[in-house]
């Protein structure tokens, strides 16, 4: 039998099997926390933040994401607080910037209340979640697919930027894109950086992509108005 | 490429992916660079997916993946030399050379490289011209530096060329 | 050298090094790191052997040639023992005066001697030099008397007598009880208490477990860690052996960078001449204690100071951090449980277990005990590594052992690296220890200390660090990847006279958000340097913003340069030094710059002998 811990995330009790984590113990009890870069059954990394959550100990409370945070006895989590919602927003700002066309990422950043964004967009159709790198590496031990070098010129890659010949074909890697949504050719343009957030895609990206929903796994997270501002 | 130097610095070392970093070093100093060739071979050798030596080689600034020129240039742009005129530097060898930092020219005579720190920040600006230390450059000095070493790389091209003819 | 068995044959050997060193008359020392290396030291070295073979003194003196004292600013130098006389600024043309003079006859050549620039007197001893006598010096005081590929010269001044005492009598909890009372803490930055790190290594669960020594210095600025491990790195084993005693490790790793050539090459001789004695391997001085260290070579990124990024790094990995939910105490290298410690962390080891812990807490303030080592350069009279107490004042630092800024006043000091911030004049009465720099949104950090004048712009500063952290951010998360490039592009449009007022409060708070939300600590620390000089140098801030203009006449897009015809005469070294032919002018007239074509690197400024470039 499995060992359970008890924890309290927003006010309510919940038990999650020992080894969990946070996001996953939340998600299973319909506590939406927005997640992007977080796939079922593939290795949390921690990369794009925005399952970030506060964890009060005694009495301080320090922010992190709920992906890589494993469930604990006793645990308090807090997952929308005025703070958290504030950084979340901010977050979600730099990644839309970053793909504005995106319509997953769009909705996205609607979700966690970003109205305008106050950067330039980049046209960069790449926020490196590291989904298809992760697909591609762990379940298919593959390693056709990977994060090359560093900083602002890292990028997903072949090996020398050619080898295809390593790729099994299996698609995973555009299955699990947030990016392979059909764009949005809508009101995303340079100079007038507004989110309509007019044409959420519920259908649209529950049936393209399992997990791909950034907000709440029962898929009925779109309704639901915890974040919501 | 000799493939039996490249043997010599896997040996020991085989099926260890831990010591990937240190194999590429040892390439890095046997040949100057990294070439994907050798990357394939240290892959099969250390027992490791292509993909993680290739992204080894990318992450680290210590390998380069093209032959570097017979001149490298490295100038310091750490915080005590940049404040103390790095930039002048920068500027010295882009308008001299005309390339930009990780660049080779044409004639694989310079390469010009900028590195974060090299720990000797008391001498600052420093530049560094293959593994000769050079302290309290001034854009007079590092021109003075390069002309030097271009007239020295023509004098030997030209001897080359007759001694082959 | 035969095996040391046991702790006596550690004795003895020390006795009979110290009688063969009773035969020479005089010890000449002549430092030769890397910074002595570049100011020419290798051919003082050379020129002196020369001058001593040729006069046949081998036997009467001996030319010991160590690692780098600290005062780069005056190398190369000499100095003569017994009476600690130095020279600086030798040239090898005066070997022969020297060995003549001083060591034929001990008379002292007054011209070589160090000159106060203040009261321009010459002073003999180098104690008396005021760089040298403001430091309380207690690690590098030892780089003067060991050359540092000499294990000889370590065990002769008492060196691996605190692994003996340790091996021979004092059980790990004992140590780290000692380690806990000395209130010793991570000199790396975060300031961590070392005991207290050690403990849990112990404590957690698991045969297997490491010791790392992190010599990474990526913070650019700093280089007390390169000296350390150049001039004296077996006191880095030895405290990295200590250490292993007490968490019960095997295995150490030294992490240093690869662009610390000569760092890499004495710790790999070091620890090959401890293996030979027995002193790192199987039943160390035949207890049954079996350590041993590799030396793991970094390849030249600045995230892997960082240390989940550094033990993915000495797996053969790209260094990624990871979250660190679980501590690398707990789950480190392998997974195994690691205590990760700074250079200088380790070396301050052996003298807290030889002296004991009272000695090391009588020094420092009450958070933070003992000396630390501050790399003082920028623009300021005498560079150099400097040791003192904690809790000494910034302005003591500056001015009592710096000598302050030669003409310009100074403005500001930068410390901590990219992870920590500016601090203004006003705020030189901060004593400096982990509490105080941190309150003052800076942080100590490994301990560089950058000087700046009025002609640094605090903007400049600040994007100067954002460009480096894009650049070195690992690229994992989004706050570093896309909020330090992002940081980049407001700080940018600043400096190029496009910035506005609401773009200094969204600077402000995407500062905030990134501090908040990173993955790892380099991440969290990225926005200090924009933050403390948002604090401090606000007006700078906002005459760019406001006005256009860049105070310190550093931003290019703000500033014009131009010939003063009253000072110009003409002479034609702007004209040759311009790389872009900007400057025209016949020979004894005037000159002129064409703005079109001037690129405002202001590499003529610097060159212009007669102060006739003008920026406005």
């Amino acid at each position: 039998m499995q060992q359970q811990v008890t924890l309290t995330i927003d006010g309510s009790t919940i038990r999650a099997a020992r080894g969990t984590s946070v996001l996953e113990a939340a998600l299973g009890y319909g506590i939406c926390i927005p997640h992007l870069c977080h796939v079922p059954g593939l290795k949390d990394t921690g990369a794009c933040r925005l399952c970030i959550v506060e964890n009060v100990q005694n009495g301080r409370s320090r922010v992190t994401t709920s992906c890589t945070l494993t469930v604990q006895e006793g645990m308090v989590i807090r997952t929308n607080t005025e703070n958290i919602k504030r950084l979340r927003r901010n977050i979600a700002e730099l990644i839309v910037a970053e793909a504005p066309n995106s319509r997953a990422v769009q909705d996205m950043a609607v979700r966690c209340g970003v109205r305008e964004v106050r950067y330039p967009f980049r046209r960069e159709n790449c926020i490196q979640c590291g989904r298809c790198v992760r697909y591609c590496t762990e379940m298919w031990r593959a390693n056709a697919l990977g994060f090359i070098g560093r900083g602002k010129d890292r990028k997903v890659d072949f090996a020398f930027g050619n080898r295809r010949d390593i790729c099994k074909k299996c698609q995973s890697c555009v299955i699990y894109c947030p990016m392979s949504v059909t764009p949005c050719g809508g009101p995303m343009k340079p100079g007038e950086e507004k989110l309509c957030g007019k044409c959420e895609s519920v259908e649209l990206m529950a049936e393209n992509a399992y997990g791909a929903c950034v907000h709440c796994e029962l898929g009925k997270g779109f309704q639901c108005s915890r974040h919501a501002m | 490429m000799a493939t039996a130097n490249l043997d010599s610095v896997l040996e020991g070392r085989r099926s260890q992916p831990s010591q990937l970093i240190e194999v590429l070093q040892d390439i890095q100093d046997l040949y100057g660079y990294v070439s994907e060739d050798a990357m394939e071979q240290v892959a099969g050798g250390l027992g490791i997916p292509l993909m993680e030596v290739y992204r080894v080689a990318c992450f680290y600034k210590a390998f380069s993946l093209q032959p570097r020129g017979k001149n490298v240039i490295t100038v310091c742009t750490g915080t005590a030399c940049h404040v103390r005129g790095s930039d002048l530097l920068i500027d010295q060898v882009r308008g001299q050379l005309q390339i930009e930092p990780g660049e080779t020219t044409r004639d694989g005579l310079f390469t010009f490289e900028c590195v974060n720190c090299l720990g000797a920040c008391a001498l600052g600006p420093i530049v560094v011209h293959n593994d000769a230390y050079n302290p309290h450059v001034t854009p007079g000095k590092l021109r003075k530096m390069i002309d030097k070493a271009e007239e020295e790389g023509k004098k030997e091209a030209a001897y080359g060329k007759t001694g082959k003819a | 050298m035969a095996r040391l068995e046991k702790p006596e044959d550690l004795e003895n050997l020390r006795d009979s090094l110290r009688e063969e060193n009773r035969g020479f008359r005089l010890r000449i020392i002549i430092p030769n790191g890397t910074c002595c290396r570049a100011s020419g030291s290798q051919a003082v070295i050379d020129a002196v052997k020369a001058e001593i073979s040729k006069q046949g003194l081998e036997k009467e003196v001996f030319l010991h040639i160590t690692g780098c004292h600290g005062f780069c600013q005056q190398e190369p130098n000499i100095l003569f023992e017994p009476g600690n006389i130095a020279y600086c600024r030798v040239k090898p043309g005066d070997a022969k005066e020297i060995v003549e003079k001083t060591v034929g006859n001990g008379e002292v050549i007054e011209r070589l001697l160090y000159v106060d620039p203040l009261t321009g007197e010459r002073i003999r001893r180098e104690g008396d030099i005021p760089f040298y006598k403001a430091q309380d010096r207690q690690l590098l005081t030892n780089n003067k008397l060991v050359d540092p590929l000499a294990i000889e010269d370590y065990i002769a001044i008492g060196g691996y007598g605190a692994l003996a005492k340790v091996l021979e009598g004092m059980g790990p909890e004992e140590v780290i009880r000692e380690i806990k009372a000395s209130g010793l803490r991570g000199r790396g930055g975060a300031g961590f208490p070392t005991g207290r790190k050690w403990e849990e290594a112990r404590e957690a669960p698991g045969d297997e477990k490491y010791v790392i020594c992190n010599a990474d210095e990526g913070d650019p600025g700093a280089y007390m860690d390169r000296c350390l491990l150049e001039s004296n790195p077996h006191a880095i084993l030895e405290g990295m052996m200590i250490g292993a005693w007490a968490a019960g490790a095997g295995m150490g790793y030294v992490y240093v960078r690869h662009e610390y050539p000569l760092a890499v090459q004495h710790t790999r001789n070091a620890v090959m001449q401890a293996r030979a004695l027995g002193l790192l391997g199987e039943n160390i001085l035949g207890s049954n204690f079996s350590f041993d260290i590799e030396i793991a070579r970094g390849g030249g990124a600045f995230v892997c100071g960082e240390s989940t990024a550094l033990m993915a790094s000495v797996e053969g990995k790209v260094g990624e951090p990871r979250p660190k939910d679980i501590h690398t105490v707990k789950e480190g290298l392998w997974n195994k449980p690691t205590v990760l410690n700074n250079v200088e962390t380790w070396a301050n080891v052996p003298s807290i277990i030889l002296n004991g812990s009272d000695w090391f807490a009588s020094k420092g303030t009450r958070g933070s005990k003992g000396t630390k080592i501050f790399a003082l350069t920028g623009k300021i009279r005498n560079t150099g590594l400097v040791e003192v107490a904690m809790g000494t004042t910034i302005h003591d630092i500056v001015h009592n052992i710096g000598g302050a800024s030669d003409g310009r006043a100074v403005k500001a000091i930068q410390t901590g690296g990219p992870s920590g911030g500016c601090l203004p004049a006003s705020q030189f009465g901060l004593p400096v220890d982990f509490d105080s720099l941190y309150d003052a949104g800076s942080m100590m950090g490994s301990g560089g200390m950058v000087v700046m004048d009025e002609k640094t712009c605090m903007v400049d500063v600040a994007k100067y660090f954002l460009k480096f952290l894009q650049d070195e951010s690992c690229g994992k998360c989004i706050p570093c990847r896309v909020g330090v490039s992002r940081m980049l592009e407001i700080v940018t449009d600043i400096t190029e006279g496009r910035g506005t007022r609401a773009q200094i409060d969204l600077l402000k708070e995407l500062a905030e958000t990134i501090g908040q939300t990173a993955l790892c600590g380099l991440g969290k620390t990225a926005p200090n340097p924009v933050l403390s000089t948002l604090r401090y140098f606000g007006d700078e801030y906002l005459a760019h913003v406001d006005e256009k203009r860049c105070p310190a006449g550093v931003c290019r897009p703000l500033i014009r340069y131009a010939i003063d015809p009253e000072k110009c005469n003409g002479c034609g070294v702007c004209v040759r030094s311009c790389p872009h032919e900007a400057i025209s002018g016949q020979k004894k007239e005037v000159h002129a710059i064409d703005p079109e074509e001037c690129r405002k690197c202001g590499i003529c400024a610097a060159e212009c002998k007669f102060d006739a470039i003008m920026v406005n």
